[in-house]
């Protein structure tokens, strides 16, 4: 401990920024290539497709989309000069919002990554708190309903969850709003989101609290079971001192682990949840985009939520290390 | 012998065994829904939305069309667990391949195995499903397949990390020293001793399948020809403020089989760990 003064920690957080920043690159290239070939393995030329099934018959639109994306060019030099646009944060042209690809998704963005970070949030302290009582109660009623709460919320499909709960706490009891972000007309106060984020977030971080409710059992009895919390003990602490701060710290470490590598999925499940939910973030864009086969802003939610789940797992870096300062991250 | 013990760890679990007679209730449903419900289960047979209870002869009730519910359900399981097990089956091959050749060669083999993991590990899954079904288009096959796209890391993980535990015993030593070639190695001596915990997690990504199909049809994006349950569900949306049943009955279906399912893979796990079933 004495070693990890204030000031090399903060060199070795440093270090481990840098290299996982530079790492992103290539795994940044690799998302947009797969996601690249695949949008051109659709049959048909990309601008008669966006043409036609989105009726542009304006020519200076046909001109400026033709332009944008050099489709005149064989697919690799298309790959290339989106990629050098990348660099720029040129992510292309939207015709159906009339508006570059960033802007469209700009407007959404805020509402998904409130809706993700306080499912996230939601989804830790559950679980970890439910870990926790499992663990400390271990095979009696407690652990039972923590093991059975699990059980039920990690195999319920997030959508029906937020449809049930619709129609028990909006329709019939009418504590909670069905859908949208904020009161129509009046609305938009700090309290007003929360009470409308409520039920998405529920809906959204129940399963994930299920996974880290598991996890965080499991990890508790583990670490309980080390030479270090017995010492802990034989020096007198308490057992209440010995399981809050010896054992939960080291336990935590497998549950934030998943959580990185779950940030993609609670980035994608945020958008079913938007669907049912009618919250304003970049899901209505997307299905809006997919559908009518707009792919330069597929690809652009593509890249940019690529690049939050990247962000996120550096954050979650940190935190491990935070955690265990013996660990020095590859 | 080690076969029946294995077997018999597995019956003393008895969540894991309720999991499995359900699921067999579930198959059997699914395998006997012609026998059963002989006609198209999306034709109108009353009238529309009768609760269930309300008519004997629709115990489950009609939807906002006056289709059974029941029919649907017991068709919808076949499309459920048809597109679960083969995403499955997708997502293994893929995943043993990778992770085989990872842990086997090692090197530069293993580093771009490794990073590929890690690249479909960012990309946020059920957005490239959509993706890949919307372009590719919304037929079962594509589906299947772009849900095992999605859904093979955790199992290349597994089996790469068995195949190094085990790519340096004596056995594959004597098999290399014998002559035998990479590929022989790799499939008829470490395969069949890594395989075991792979069965197990593959068991966990049908549940994950399920889950990821439910919510494809749900949006509307699934193949327009099969009634899965995540169908039903979004079918039902329009109307949970009158009947909310329509949405429900389905829902429980899902969480019912996803739930009976990730209990057989515990139970699966247990069995094959017996050191760690008190954890």
């Amino acid at each position: 401990m004495a070693s990890t003064s204030g000031s090399s920690r903060r060199n070795a957080a440093l270090r481990l920024l840098k290299r996982r920043l530079l790492q992103a690159i290539p795994l940044m290239l690799g998302v947009v290539v797969i996601n690249f070939v695949l949008i051109h393995l659709a049959p048909g030329s990309f601008l008669e497709l966006m043409t036609a099934e989105n009726q542009v018959s304006d020519p200076a639109t046909v001109e400026l989309l033709r332009k944008t994306y050099g489709l005149d060019d064989p697919v690799w030099l298309q790959l290339v000069k989106y990629i050098w646009a990348l660099m720029h944060l040129d992510f292309g042209f939207s015709y159906r919002q009339n508006m570059p690809v960033l802007d469209a998704i700009w407007v959404g963005l805020p509402a998904t990554l409130l809706l993700m970070i306080s499912s996230i949030t939601l989804a830790f302290v559950i679980g970890v708190a439910a870990g926790v009582v499992a663990s400390a109660k271990v095979r009696t009623v407690w652990d039972t309903a923590v093991s059975v709460a699990a059980m039920f919320f990690f195999a319920a499909p997030s959508f029906w969850l937020g449809i049930m709960m619709i129609v028990l706490f909006a329709v019939k009891l009418g504590w909670l709003p069905v859908s949208g972000m904020e009161t129509i007309g009046g609305g938009g106060g700090v309290l007003d989101i929360l009470h409308h984020l409520i039920l998405p977030t529920l809906a959204l971080g129940l399963f994930y609290a299920a996974t880290y409710a598991r996890v965080m059992r499991s990890s508790m009895l583990e670490v309980a079971q080390l030479d270090f919390v017995r010492t802990a003990r034989a020096k007198g602490l308490s057992r209440r001192r010995v399981t809050l701060s010896h054992v939960l710290r080291n336990a935590l470490l497998p549950v934030v682990t998943i959580l990185g590598v779950q940030m993609g999925t609670i980035l994608a499940g945020s958008v079913v949840i938007e669907s049912v939910f009618s919250w304003p973030g970049v899901g209505s864009l997307l299905f809006d985009s997919v559908s009518s086969r707009n792919y330069p802003v597929v690809l652009g939610i593509m890249v940019l939520g690529s690049l939050v789940v990247i962000a996120a797992n550096i954050a979650v870096d940190l935190i491990y290390m935070w955690l265990d300062p013996r660990i020095e991250i590859r | 012998m080690e076969r029946f013990a294995f077997l018999g760890r597995f019956a003393r679990n008895r969540g894991a065994l309720a999991g499995t007679v359900i699921i067999l209730l579930v198959a059997f449903a699914a395998l006997s829904a012609p026998v059963f419900f002989p006609t198209d289960p999306l034709r109108m047979v009353a009238q529309p939305e009768l609760w269930p209870g309300e008519d004997p002869a629709f115990p489950l009730g009609t939807d906002s069309l006056g289709r059974d519910m029941l029919a649907m359900l017991v068709h919808g399981a076949r499309a459920t667990l048809l597109i679960g097990l083969f995403a499955s089956a997708v997502a293994t091959l893929i995943g043993v391949s990778v992770g085989a050749a990872a842990g086997y060669f090692g090197g530069w083999i293993d580093e771009t195995a490794m990073r590929a993991v890690e690249l479909f590990q960012t990309i946020p899954n059920l957005i490239f499903v959509l993706t890949i079904v919307v372009i590719l288009g919304s037929t079962l096959h594509n589906i299947v397949i772009a849900i095992g796209i999605v859904s093979w890391t955790p199992i290349a993980r597994m089996t790469r990390a068995e195949f190094l535990a085990l790519r340096d015993r004596e056995f594959v030593q004597a098999c290399r020293s014998m002559g035998m070639g990479d590929f022989g190695i790799i499939v008829r001596e470490i395969l069949p001793n890594a395989l075991p915990p792979v069965i197990v997690l593959s068991s966990l990504v049908v549940a994950g399948a399920i889950l990821f199909e439910s919510a494809v049809s749900f949006l509307g994006l699934g193949d327009p020809n099969i009634a899965s349950w995540g169908r039903l569900v979004g079918d039902g949306r329009e109307l949970i403020r009158s009947s909310w049943y329509i949405c429900a009955i389905p829902g429980v279906a899902i969480m019912v089989t996803v739930l009976c399912l990730n209990l057989i893979g515990d139970g699966l796990n247990d069995a094959l760990n017996p050191k760690l079933r008190d954890r």
